[in-house]
């Protein structure tokens, strides 16, 4: 068993085109101390997947339609609100996108560290206080002593993206899920955060599920790939595999979009079209229009995650081994 | 030009540490004081607010009289004795004593509605944004029950269904007066609910109580603050017009009550209600320069200037 396993979950949203599907029949697991990437466009459903995990899903509009979240065998879709505000921060825990939103710019960083770890353990303010100052000297913030004392805003975006990942981690999660943790910092400090995911996951034994869009970062981070496209998964595999030889054609595309260096490449490469929107999703596969092997039975019918010889894909296309 | 405290993490520490005891403490709240130090009208309505509040407060140890003894001819004007520098008023009371003594009841009152607009505007209007759909509804339409009615009648009622006194006073001015500061802060909880803080403040498992309270309302005071302070003013005028109309309470000095004792006599002796006035004026005045300064010191974008 799997430490997560999140199984045909299918998360519903009404909006004012009616009822759109956000996640249909997703399905991926991780393991402990492994890293599991998950990749796609904006909308494609990665940050619903990761908030559906923490519980986060505003509701209404949102709804968990069906489905199961396990983790640990204990399933989440179920859990009352007391248990989830339970797990929450102690067995799951999340790192956000934008370090410099998802602090309080009202309150020192060591202070809301230490309320993390005061909501989940027994211990008092001053404990709590020295821990958070332990645990940024942890994350690698120089002076920790002094800088506990800081305001969010006194700090560099690298920096807040560091204290996030120390509040996250203040109760040693079981699940960190990190949600774009670098796409808003620069080059060399996302290569700094990508070490310390690392050397957390070492020391503290936990499933990472990273969720990107940047190529660059699953092959750096991630031991196996979740592709995900307009709601759905459509690859899933080693991360090695996915970058080597990726099956589906939304996946090809992906991996050829990322630009090499010393390549004579004149022009950035893209793929067509953009994701439909949720809306006005057809009975069939949601890349048909956008992809170049698309026949009539792909817009006729949705195809399975399958292994069709290399790695499961969801594509009639590589099942009739056209590509 | 890069912050000097973003110095990459990989660097070493010692050559840092000056620069962030330099930079130590820098809470939007002081912050905020720095901006407020520097605007000059906001400093002067302080000091004059504090002139103003020590007055009141202490005034009486320095000029010992009853406000309501009779203790000279009517209609005295100032100046004329050395022992009543205000004058007297139409039963030959002192006015300078009166002013005094009636600073201390008027700030009371102002400051106790303020608090109790406050208090239940915030809680409405906190409950209404955060939790959104049929409380807001339900707390929204009484929220405009209460907008809608004649403020200054309805104070009136409740003031003669339960007899004057400073508290019914204030408790009057209080439950006209919060439907604004509820909008206020539902408008800024509807704003803030929706940062990434609040949801990484769920994310580390705060329930909604903590998340209101420790999250979201330190987050939207600054606006809060600024009302409240204009609140004061607010309600100090509030509680004139009360007292002018006779409304005020009968056995405690306040300057309404000075005004509305004396209006009949205004074309006789202008000293009785012009004195009182410009003590208002004065306090409210005050009180609005504060409320201006704390807004600019509040506000990010004028924080450059």
């Amino acid at each position: 068993m799997a430490l997560l396993e999140i199984e045909n979950l299918n998360v519903t949203f009404n909006t004012r085109h009616g009822k759109v599907t956000a996640l249909d029949s997703v399905s991926m697991h991780v393991n402990a101390g492994e890293t599991l990437g998950v990749v796609g466009e904006s909308g494609c459903g990665k940050s619903i997947t990761a908030l559906s995990v923490m519980g986060l899903i505003p509701m209404p509009p949102g709804r968990i339609a069906g489905g199961e979240i396990r983790l640990n065998g204990e399933n989440l879709v179920t859990a009352s609100d007391a248990r989830m505000r339970q797990l929450r921060g102690a067995e799951v825990a999340m790192i956000f996108q934008e370090p410099m939103t998802s602090l309080n710019p009202v309150f020192t960083v060591g202070d809301q560290i230490a309320e993390a770890i005061m909501l989940h353990q027994n211990v008092s303010a001053d404990r709590a206080f020295k821990d958070a100052v332990a645990l940024l000297d942890r994350v690698g913030i120089p002076s920790p002593d002094s800088r506990a004392r800081n305001y969010p805003h006194q700090l560099s975006g690298g920096m807040r993206q560091r204290v996030m990942i120390a509040m996250a981690v203040s109760c040693r999660p079981k699940v960190l899920i990190a949600d774009e943790p670098t796409t808003a910092l620069d080059v060399t400090v996302q290569a700094q955060i990508f070490d310390l995911l690392n050397e957390i996951q070492r020391d503290f034994g936990a499933a990472i599920i990273m969720i990107t869009h940047d190529m660059g970062a699953i092959s750096e981070m991630a031991d196996r790939v979740a592709v995900m496209y307009a709601g759905r998964v459509i690859e899933e595999a080693r991360a090695d595999d996915v970058l080597d030889t990726p099956q589906h054609p939304y996946a090809r595309g992906l991996i050829s979009c990322i630009p090499a260096l010393g390549k004579d490449d004149t022009e950035l490469r893209e793929i067509p079209g953009v994701v439909p929107p949720l809306h006005m999703l057809g009975a069939g596969c949601a890349f048909a229009d956008r992809c170049d092997y698309a026949q009539e039975r792909c817009r006729r019918e949705k195809p399975a995650l399958v292994n069709h010889g290399h790695h499961p894909a969801a594509c009639h296309a590589v099942e009739e081994g056209r590509i | 030009m890069k912050d000097p405290t973003t110095v990459p993490a990989s660097e070493g520490a010692e050559p840092q540490d000056d620069l962030i005891t330099r930079y130590k403490a820098q809470s939007p709240a002081s912050e905020a004081w720095r901006m407020f130090r520097r605007n000059i009208p906001a400093l002067a309505g302080t000091v004059m607010l504090a002139i103003i509040v020590l007055a009141t407060l202490y005034g009486t140890f320095l000029y010992n009289g009853d406000p309501f003894d009779i203790v000279w001819a009517p209609h005295e004007p100032p100046g004329a004795t050395a022992d009543f520098p205000l004058g007297t008023d139409y039963l030959g009371r002192d006015l300078l004593a009166g002013i005094l003594t009636g600073g201390g009841p008027t700030l009371a009152v102002g400051a106790a509605a303020a608090a109790i607009t406050m208090l239940i505007g915030i809680t409405l209007g906190a409950l209404s944004g955060f939790y959104g759909g049929w409380v807001d509804n339900l707390l929204m339409r009484f929220t405009e029950f209460f907008q809608v009615l004649p403020a200054l009648l309805f104070a009136m009622v409740l003031v003669t269904l339960f007899s004057p006194s400073l508290w019914t006073i204030a408790i009057a001015i209080g439950v006209v007066s919060w439907p604004q500061t509820a909008r206020l802060t539902r408008a800024e909880f509807l704003k803030i609910k929706e940062l990434e803080y609040v949801t990484a403040a769920r994310a580390i498992g705060a329930r909604n109580k903590r998340i209101i309270w420790t999250v979201i309302l330190p987050n939207a005071m600054p606006p809060l603050i600024v009302s409240a302070t204009l609140t004061i003013g607010v309600a100090i005028l509030f509680e004139a017009g009360l007292s002018f109309l006779g409304l005020g309470d009968p056995n405690v000095m306040s300057w309404g009550l000075m005004i509305g004792a004396n209006r009949d006599y205004i074309l006789d002796a202008w000293w009785p209600v012009t004195f009182p006035g410009l003590a208002i004026f004065f306090t409210v005045f005050s009180v609005s320069l504060i409320g201006d300064g704390l807004n600019d010191a509040f506000n990010p974008k004028l924080r450059e200037r």
